[in-house]
């Protein structure tokens, strides 16, 4: 008996430490800043909602591809929990001549996962392959958007790509020349389009480059498996110049399309991150699981625009009812009644929480909805418009129909103007609203980066996404102005009156994330309105 | 029926060239193109994206090359959504996954149909009767997109015997709850077809004669009624099989099995033009193949019928 005892223990013991060495050097240890102990499972599942078109850095234009080229590329600078800006590949820059030079000190130590250095030359032959006709990147006018030069003329094909504004002046300094100074063109190096990319890769594979086993990148991690529609999965990438500090070892990427069936396999465990909850659940899902459940802002405006064009509505030309049919939303019953996932009511078009935003007094902001109601009415009269019919657009989506809904009666009960309602698919809907076919028409705006300008240069005059065609010289001058300003925010305050004042949309909801997060899941960026994560940054602590 | 079969095979060409052409001009006269986004991009991008693709050209000129290339290399040309992608890649990946599925669910609602609709016929008006009429007539009102998410949160949360979605290149347990949710109402179909022409079978002349000589009842229903009773069945089943085989846009969407069917309508409002003609041209195929195999099962089944 005693003899089996000990024989059984001695098995048990003789397994754990087997166990133990065969763990990952991270299991049975500590957090290096925390101390919090660490389980020994260093996975992270999570749910993308749908397929990431590419993992092309340059010709990525998507949210969702974007968040896994930030895992397994890295730019010059990349973001901490709170959005702010720190070194990446660049440990440091200097900016010269009135912001329109840069120059970016690179780590002599940051190598491709093939163990090949990350030089100058790299960062170079990236971003002239973003503006090459021949590659015909969707996203190649992020480069004009930048402002270096020569990136417009190259993308129409008048100047060669070896001409672009930025050169390697030695393996580890780049330089970046710029044609108007740009206060804001650092923040602009963390997104994928000027990420470096590896030329004898993709030389060597064309536009298979990017599948797994193929691709060679300079990220935290590498991608190891990927079956579209279905997940992907990558690891730790041992070359990355920080791979001590990088403590999850494996994050896979499931694409779940319903909403609904991801919840249940959240339930299930088969998921540690869900987003976006269901449509409504979050207060339920708050209750049920207040350690899991979170909300938490995004930086996204939603709004109607307005068409201001010849084929708008002649009455949508009067301020007085664009300020009526704005004024008569109670925004509160929409975030409040429908949304219930933290969503702010908005009566600007800078989201709230967009960084070094001060947000203007905007007077029909202060007032209560029965005075702004009561206000209303006064300006619908004194317009002298009757029987107002207005032609409401949205593309098809359960949410987007119960706003409209909700606010069209609004409109009935207060102001006694009609709305029909007519919804179209994405792509149909972008086309008619590209040819200005609606009087409203629901619009949504995410920002490219965490400044109010991604927000305010919509409005101005030649915005491709300005389809309302709203129109103000006097927006289009401060908004060009404020590029060059040291402190822009007064500007940002002024058009934000502006807009306000002339009512050039109608603001409806600032928009916030909700999500499920498992509670061991730590170093999530709950403060980053980007909402970009880094799997480099999370870990999961032990039980 | 040599002859037949290579008359039927010589038609099939022009057949799947008039899909091509019809297809073609169908999906461009959909408003909105394959690269419109959110952000109106810069005509010269725009410019660049079109020349790439080749849209720039004149539609008879793209028609011309899609075919071409078809016809000399096999290649159905880069995917637009999924640039680093092509069609190839995709009907390579996403076919075998429908296949999988959607073969083992035909056997399924086959087997089980056939079999409830004999035993219902053959034991017409009694309970047994009843009972194949209610579960039919119970599996044909649950519908699919109904049925998945029932499945997943008995089998994946209550009881957590099987996964709630993903393939993992067919291992079986991802295949059991697409089986099961895309069978039900095909087996449902199957069985109401089954057992009204067996019904009708069982009262025929011949099926009399076999009686009065005095032959078993297994032997009369195997041997002799299920043969014609299969002919309406059949004709059904080969357009069911192409459909099955080339995927349910639920079963891919709910179990994230990465299957063609959520390609096909995914690449429909992506106006993803490449892969919308890919998987059309691959399922007209099917179609045309199948429908060939059905007539050649009815000389089989029905030895009045010849070609």
């Amino acid at each position: 008996m005693q003899a089996s005892k000990l024989r059984t223990m001695f098995i048990a013991m003789t397994a754990v430490i087997l166990a133990a060495s065969f763990t990952q050097a991270w299991s049975a240890e500590s957090h290096p800043v925390t101390g919090e102990a660490l389980s020994d499972n260093q996975t992270f599942t999570y749910r993308l909602l749908d397929q990431f078109p590419t993992l092309d850095p340059q010709l990525n234009q998507d949210v969702s591809g974007f968040h896994v080229i930030r895992d397994l590329f890295e730019g010059l600078l990349s973001q901490d929990a709170e959005g702010n800006l720190v070194p990446g590949v660049a440990t440091h820059f200097t900016a010269s001549d009135n912001n329109t030079t840069y120059t970016f000190a690179l780590r002599p130590d940051a190598r491709w996962s093939n163990g090949d250095p990350v030089t100058a030359h790299d960062f170079v032959y990236a971003w002239r392959r973003a503006v090459d006709p021949v590659t015909a990147s969707p996203y190649g006018w992020y480069l004009e958007l930048t402002q270096i030069v020569n990136a417009a003329d190259i993308l129409a094909g008048e100047k060669d790509p070896a001409e672009l504004g930025v050169n390697a002046v030695d393996d580890h300094t780049l330089e970046v020349r710029l044609f108007a100074p740009l206060p804001y063109f650092p923040a602009m190096t963390t997104y994928a389009t000027l990420f470096p990319a590896h030329r004898a890769t993709i030389e060597a594979h064309g536009a298979t480059w990017t599948a797994p086993g193929n691709m060679v990148s300079n990220g935290a991690y590498v991608l190891s498996e990927l079956v579209l529609n279905e997940y992907h999965r990558r690891v730790k990438n041992p070359e990355y110049w920080a791979a001590d500090n990088v403590i999850i070892e494996e994050v896979t990427g499931l694409v779940i399309n319903d909403d609904n069936q991801a919840l249940t396999r959240y339930r299930a465990g088969e998921l540690d991150h869900l987003q976006p909850l269901p449509a409504g659940q979050y207060p339920a899902l708050k209750e049920e699981m207040p350690d899991e459940a979170t909300s938490v802002p995004r930086l996204c405006s939603y709004y109607y625009a307005i068409n201001h064009s010849e084929s708008g509505h002649p009455a949508l030309k009067d301020v007085r009812v664009r300020r009526a049919l704005s004024i008569a939303i109670d925004r509160n019953v929409i975030v409040e009644r429908l949304l219930k996932g933290g969503q702010w009511p908005a009566y600007n078009f800078t989201h709230l929480k967009t960084a070094g935003f001060e947000m203007p007094e905007i007077a029909y902001a202060s007032l209560d909805q029965t005075e702004r109601d009561d206000e209303a009415r006064r300006l619908m009269a004194a317009s002298g418009i009757e029987n107002l019919t207005l032609r409401l657009i949205y593309n098809t989506s359960e949410s987007h129909k119960q706003i409209a809904t909700v606010i069209s009666q609004m409109w009935k009960q207060k102001l006694g103007v009609t709305t029909e309602l007519a919804n179209f698919e994405w792509k149909t809907y972008l086309n008619i609203m590209d040819n200005q076919e609606f009087d409203l028409a629901r619009s949504g705006w995410c920002g490219d980066y965490n400044e109010a300008s991604t927000f305010l240069d919509l409005l101005t005059t030649t915005h491709g996404a300005n389809r309302g065609k709203y129109s103000n010289p006097d927006v289009d001058e401060l908004m060009n102005a404020s590029k060059t300003v040291e402190d822009p925010g007064a500007i940002y305050a002024e058009v934000e009156q502006i807009l306000a004042e002339d009512m050039a949309i109608i603001p409806i909801y600032h928009y916030a994330n909700t999500f499920l997060l498992s509670s061991d899941i730590r170093g999530w960026p709950y403060d980053n309105v980007e909402n970009n994560w880094y799997s480099k940054n999370l870990y999961r602590v032990a039980d | 029926m040599i002859y037949y079969v290579a008359r039927r095979l010589a038609v099939a060409v022009p057949t799947l060239l008039i899909l091509i052409i019809v297809s073609y001009v169908l999906m461009y006269a959909a408003p909105g193109g394959p690269f419109d986004t959110e952000r109106t991009l810069p005509p010269e991008v725009m410019a660049n994206l079109q020349h790439k693709y080749g849209l720039d050209q004149p539609l008879v000129v793209q028609i011309w090359r899609y075919v071409v290339s078809i016809v000399t290399e096999f290649d159905f040309g880069p995917s637009f959504q999924y640039t680093d992608q092509t069609v190839n890649d995709i009907i390579r990946q996403g076919f075998p996954v429908t296949l999988t599925y959607g073969a083992w669910s035909f056997l399924v609602a086959v087997l089980a149909g056939v079999s409830l609709g004999i035993a219902a016929a053959v034991c017409h008006n009694t309970f047994l009767d009843y009972l194949c009429v209610g579960v039919s007539v119970g599996a044909q009102v649950l519908p699919n997109f109904v049925l998945a998410p029932v499945l997943t949160l008995v089998f994946t949360l209550w009881l957590a015997w099987l996964p709630g979605g993903g393939w993992q290149g067919g291992h079986w347990p991802y295949v059991v709850l697409p089986v099961i949710a895309l069978s039900t109402s095909f087996m449902a179909s199957i069985a109401r077809m089954t057992r009204s022409s067996m019904l009708e079978a069982l009262n025929a002349d011949f099926i009399r004669t076999a009686r009065a000589k005095g032959l078993p009842m297994r032997r009369i229903v195997i041997r002799h009624a299920l043969k014609p009773a299969m002919l309406p069945v059949i004709s059904y089943l080969g357009p069911t099989f192409v459909g099955m085989i080339t995927g349910s846009v639920v079963i891919d969407v709910f179990f994230a099995t990465g299957g063609i069917g959520q390609f096909f309508v995914n690449s429909a409002l992506n106006r993803d033009y490449p892969v919308i003609m890919g998987i059309t041209i691959l399922a007209g195929a099917l179609t045309i193949a199948f429908n060939l195999v059905v007539d050649l099962l009815y000389a089989w089944l029905d030895p009045r019928i010849r070609y």
